[in-house]
């Protein structure tokens, strides 16, 4: 018997479940999507998996609400399919009927019978007391907002006026948007390609080559996208290279490249640096080697550990410095809903100690005169200003340069892109010089 | 270990009927470990030998999500079958091919393990329909077999259409090489 079964809550469940062990969206959606041949169940698919775990903290807590009795923990794809159920009844525009007794009759096909009547029974009560258990379920905070407490918490503090809009700028569906490669067209001209394949787009109003998609497709019907056209990033991504005044002949580091974005940024603004792009996951640097090989761009390519820097790449001073540390990911959880599973208020505390030991370990690799960039893709204080500020003022020869925009705010050191400021992804960049001695 | 050619639907050679397996040997175990793997390649939850197109009366199986759960039937016997149980099927001989069958939900069975030690089971809901669904391969049976004869024409059809295809395409690549 084939296991791939193509039923789109099938296999929403396994990639939520999968979710709840742990693993990524990113990692799950490609390996439980291959095997659905069907492009709109495909899609269904998608649209489920990412759906219910963006309302998750608002979908769990009426599920409870409706359970006799917790389900156990080897039960997780059946809760999985009441959180897809529930997503579908007050999300989506699935007929009432469908959503219960598909979702129901995905638990058989999951080898549950048993659980058909429980699921049929809490989307039925779902289906009739919507609105009494929304209505009550407005004291809760989590559910409300449909955010974890503790980052509610960090986004109340951080933006005591508007925070409620930035969390909805959270909950929203991403925008897709393109990088038009500058080395290969202009964006007018593309523009006027997508226009032709009947792909509605408008130029992006904060980077000069960004593209913003009308709605997302598949990157395969991008025209020129396997020829190196354009790339998929996201507007706030595309600021990282223009910040380091990059010029030819200058050696540039990128500590922390996977999957490439912004490495392939810096080659395609000016491929006259000689680029060294790094990376502690050996697999994900394969990622990199994928995304230069389509632009058709070159760079030397090394697996190292950016906190421990040794062997052939850690023993050249360089003009420039990238430095994209790994962070919670808070500012982009619109396009990774499952942050809100996995991310652990105790995660940021260790994530903040690898930053500065990455930040410590890679200074002295930068020139006098050199510039480094500090990006993260978080909102939180204690991984962008919080960190920059003591490591000015312990280090005499770094000093902070300013970076004066249009776009986001300016904080004690660098800028902050609330999430959702012109349609953009939440980003915080710092550009730190070193002094001539 | 070897990934196995799974024959396709309408081979006829997928309608042979099995032979008990004589002796459980060690050229049966390395059959068996090759049809774990190309099972778990394909990837499936089921494999029978007539799928790989050995006439032996042997099936494998594997439901668990982390393919650790190998369990394998020589000259598997039902002993009893109750209830109904109407589940979608899909077989890895009639590829992408999903249809609703109807059969016992809980059964009762004899057969030998990988040392050839005879043993009984009971089997409920996906893995009592799994081993039903294998077991008819070794009659020569395949699922499409329980469906209306305009339902089961449509499947041939389209079928040999992407066999064909196929193997055009192969012969193409061919001739670049």
């Amino acid at each position: 018997m084939s296991r791939q079964n193509p039923d789109p809550r099938v296999a929403a469940a396994r990639i939520v479940n999968g979710v709840f062990s742990g693993r990524s969206l990113s990692d799950l959606i490609p390996q439980h999507l291959s095997g659905i041949d069907d492009v709109r169940n495909r899609s269904l698919a998608q649209e489920l998996s990412y759906g219910s775990l963006r309302y998750y903290p608002r979908l769990h807590a009426l599920i409870g609400r409706l359970l006799q009795k917790p389900l156990k923990a080897k039960d997780g794809d059946i809760e999985a399919l009441l959180l897809i159920g529930a997503y579908q009844l007050l999300y989506l525009r699935v007929a009432d009927h469908a959503a219960v007794n598909e979702t129901a009759g995905a638990a058989k096909k999951l080898g549950k019978r048993w659980a058909v009547g429980l699921i049929n029974g809490v989307l039925r009560r779902l289906q009739r007391e919507q609105e009494q258990l929304l209505a009550g379920l407005e004291s809760d905070q989590e559910a409300r907002h449909a955010m974890p407490g503790w980052l509610l918490g960090e986004l109340q503090a951080r933006w005591p006026d508007n925070w409620e809009q930035r969390v909805s700028a959270l909950n929203e569906r991403p925008p897709m948007t393109l990088r038009v490669n500058r080395l290969l067209t202009t964006r007018e001209a593309y523009l006027k390609l997508l226009d032709a394949e009947g792909i509605q787009a408008k130029a992006n109003t904060t980077v000069p080559m960004g593209v913003d998609l009308e709605r997302p497709v598949d990157v395969e019907l991008l025209p020129g996208f396997a020829a190196g056209m354009v790339s998929v990033q996201d507007g706030a991504a595309q600021l990282a290279a223009g910040l380091l005044s990059l010029s030819p002949g200058q050696h540039v580091l990128d500590a922390c490249a996977a999957p490439g974005g912004k490495t392939s940024h810096l080659l395609e603004t000016e491929p006259g640096i000689q680029l060294t792009a790094m990376d502690v996951d050996e697999a994900r640097l394969l990622r990199v080697t994928e995304n230069l090989n389509r632009l058709k761009l070159q760079a030397d390519l090394q697996q190292g550990d950016a906190a421990e820097p040794k062997g052939a790449w850690s023993e050249q001073d360089y003009d420039r410095i990238l430095l994209d540390v790994p962070c919670s990911a808070t500012g982009v959880i619109r396009r990774h809903p499952d942050i809100k599973y996995l991310r652990r208020e105790s995660d940021i505390v260790a994530l903040a100690d690898l930053q500065q030991r990455i930040l410590e370990a890679i200074w002295p690799l930068l020139k006098p005169g050199g510039l480094m960039l500090y990006a993260t893709c978080s909102i939180l204080e204690k991984e962008n200003e919080a960190q920059l500020r003591p490591f000015l003022s312990q280090h005499t020869d770094a000093q902070e340069k300013p970076i004066e925009a249009e776009w986001g705010e300016a904080r004690a050191v660098g800028r902050q892109i609330p999430p959702g400021e012109a349609g953009l992804d939440g980003f915080y960049y710092a550009l730190v010089e070193k002094s001539v001695v | 270990m070897a990934i196995l050619d799974i024959l396709h639907f309408p081979d006829p050679r997928l309608r042979n009927k099995a032979k008990p397996v004589a002796e459980v040997d060690d050229s049966i175990r390395r059959l068996i470990d090759d049809m774990l793997e190309t099972m778990y390649e394909a990837p499936g939850i089921g494999l029978a030998a007539t799928q790989v197109n050995v006439a032996k009366r042997l099936v494998v199986i594997d439901l668990s999500e982390d393919k650790n759960e190998p369990l394998c039937l020589i000259n598997p016997e039902i002993l009893e079958k109750d209830g109904i149980e109407q589940m979608e099927e899909g077989c890895l001989s009639v590829p992408g091919i999903y249809e609703k069958v109807t059969r016992a939900n809980h059964i009762r069975l004899r057969a030998l393990d990988r040392e050839g030690r005879p043993f009984e089971m009971e089997a409920e809901d996906l893995l009592a329909v799994c081993i039903q669904h294998e077991l008819d391969h070794l009659e020569g049976k395949l699922f499409v077999d329980y469906l209306s004869s305009l339902k089961r024409q449509r499947i041939r059809k389209k079928l040999e259409k992407e066999n064909r295809q196929q193997t055009e395409t192969a012969t193409g690549a061919h001739q670049v090489i």
